[in-house]
């Protein structure tokens, strides 16, 4: 059962000529793990903002082609309806942060408090959401005075305690270190193991490809390739399209070192292994 | 940075609900401008530099108070010099007189702007403003604009560090910004242009971020704090009210005070 459908989705900002998305279509089930990947202003943030209907609905411009996202076709409700089914996480994680709440706990509430949701439910949903995070010992600090990785962390609680069928995440590691990288990529594959679907718009093609079941490459708002990460990465022409490639990828193909089916390594153990092997 | 200006404590004053407090300080601001009678006034204040004496306050209220002094000094010397119900000297040093009617007349409106302070002090120094904010919205208040006056407070701190951010940035491409004040006027300007995008930047950010919280939807929340007004509140609401009711009746009614 497909939890999101976009169809010839065409979407073009309010004074500019070029589509920012060009007949993208695809589908994806639930439960999926999908990375969304592709060079700078390829449409990657522009796709997460269609997800959630902020395009049209905030941005406005010219729309057309459909998006249909947990039964709900983005058009015909509003960003705050969508939103209980699909949560979107941005790249910085402090400006994501309200401000209007003095503790982590009552950040989480604030998504709840305007969704109306009733007073009794609240302590549930917010003790889940820290806990599925990791955040529960920060519950009674200042939201500000928290690390990046922990913030951003905070962000997908707060998005997280709305429920949502689906998140997506617009490149929620770039402003973070590595350790707080690593943080929020646990963060999710804990959330993929509860059964909503993620979409992640990721650089990081490395951790991606860790753990994604599909890739969805994007050129100049046109869907490129949208396949299982071994089989994506083995096609030759990812660069001209200015897709990344995980290091080990490129590494192996320029040393002809491949799996039995073919395809290339995807981390750097079982590049290790068939090296160690292959000079046996 | 600290913007708000409220002290943390926990005492009976702190624990009243925001909308009680508002309700005592509104009272005495309205009590001091309808009652003319200086005792009264100094009634008035005495009350609300208790109320501060008891939340632990009145050490952040004292050079708001010392700022006032000029103030009230003026009208003391005014008000004694020119007040047209002058009749009685009180001092005098030679062709300049300070008359006893303006002194007194002096004297009032002095009460009455540190009654105007005080009271005010007691929303700003005892009361979370976010507290504040969320009791108007409980009642009624549109919660954008609720939000708008809680996030300012929390906000503006972040511009501040964000200047610092691009000064340093500058700074360390060779920008002077120290020495003459002319050298520092200079280099405000190459700041401008930075800081009001990067506020840009943050502020549509941050309506993206509020948006998929489903604040756009403009219904009526939901909170997760119950309000708690603690009964000696009620109390002071209506002794609060109370004393509003008879000083309006004292002054217009039997021309007392």
């Amino acid at each position: 059962m497909a939890v999101i459908e976009v169809s010839e989705l065409r979407y073009r900002y309010p004074n500019t000529e070029k589509l920012a998305l060009d007949h993208i279509s695809f589908s994806v089930e639930k439960g999926e793990l999908v990375g969304i990947v592709g060079s700078n202003l390829s449409g990657k943030s522009t796709l997460c903002a269609a997800m959630v209907g902020l395009v049209p609905h905030f941005y406005k411009g010219a729309f057309g082609g459909s998006v249909t996202v947990s039964g709900m076709n983005v058009r015909e409700h509003s960003v705050g309806e969508v939103s209980r089914k699909v949560g979107l996480v941005f790249q910085n994680p402090f400006t994501q942060i309200t401000g209007a709440k003095l503790t982590v706990y009552e950040e989480v509430a604030f998504g709840l408090e305007h969704a109306g949701v009733p007073r009794e439910e609240m302590p549930r949903r917010i003790d889940r959401a820290l806990s599925t995070l990791g955040l529960a010992d920060l519950a009674e600090r200042s939201p500000f005075a928290v690390s990046g990785g922990q913030m951003q962390r905070l962000a997908i609680a707060s998005v997280l305690a709305m429920e949502p069928e689906i998140l997506v995440l617009d490149e929620p590691t770039s402003q973070l270190d590595p350790a707080g990288t690593s943080e929020v990529f646990r963060a999710i594959l804990t959330l993929r193991s509860e059964g909503i679907t993620v979409l992640i718009a990721e650089h990081k093609v490395e951790r991606l490809a860790e753990v994604a079941d599909r890739m969805l490459a994007i050129e100049k708002g046109r869907v490129v390739a949208f396949d299982a990460p071994a089989r994506l990465f083995n096609r030759a022409d990812l660069a001209e399209h200015g897709i990344a490639i995980p290091s080990v990828v490129s590494v192996c193909r320029s040393l002809g070192v491949s799996k039995e089916d073919g395809s290339l390594p995807l981390s750097v153990s079982d590049a290790a292994k068939l090296l160690e092997s292959a000079h046996a | 940075m600290r913007l708000s200006l409220y002290v943390e404590g926990d005492g009976w004053v702190h624990r009243l609900d925001p909308l009680t407090k508002v309700i005592i300080a509104v009272s005495a601001i309205a009590l001091t401008f309808i009652l003319t009678n200086l005792v009264a006034n100094g009634a008035i204040l005495f009350v609300s530099l208790a109320l501060l004496t008891a939340a632990g306050a009145l050490r952040r209220a004292l050079p708001v108070f010392a700022g006032a002094l000029l103030l009230a000094l003026t009208f003391f010397i005014i008000q004694g010099l020119v007040y047209p119900g002058n009749r009685t000297v009180a001092v005098a040093a030679g062709p300049v007189a300070l008359y006893r009617e303006g002194l007194l007349v002096g004297l009032h409106l002095a009460l009455r702007l540190y009654n105007i302070l005080s009271a005010t002090l007691i929303i700003v120094l005892v009361t979370h403003p976010t507290h504040l904010v969320e009791a108007l919205v409980r009642r009624g208040l549109s919660p954008r604009f609720g939000y708008v006056l809680m996030a300012v407070l929390q906000i503006i701190p972040t511009m501040a560090d964000q200047t610092k951010a691009i000064m340093d940035a500058q700074r360390s491409r060779g920008m002077e910004t120290e020495g003459k004040l002319w050298t520092r006027i200079k280099a405000f300007i190459p700041l401008m242009g930075p800081l009001v995008t990067s506020s840009l930047i943050s502020t549509e950010e941050r309506a993206l971020a509020l948006e998929v919280r489903g604040f756009g939807d403009n219904a009526r929340p939901t909170f997760l704090r119950e309000e708690h007004i603690p009964g000696y509140g009620i109390v002071l609401r209506w002794i609060a009210l109370a004393a509003l009711v008879s000083g309006i009746v004292m002054r217009w009614g039997f021309g007392w005070l």
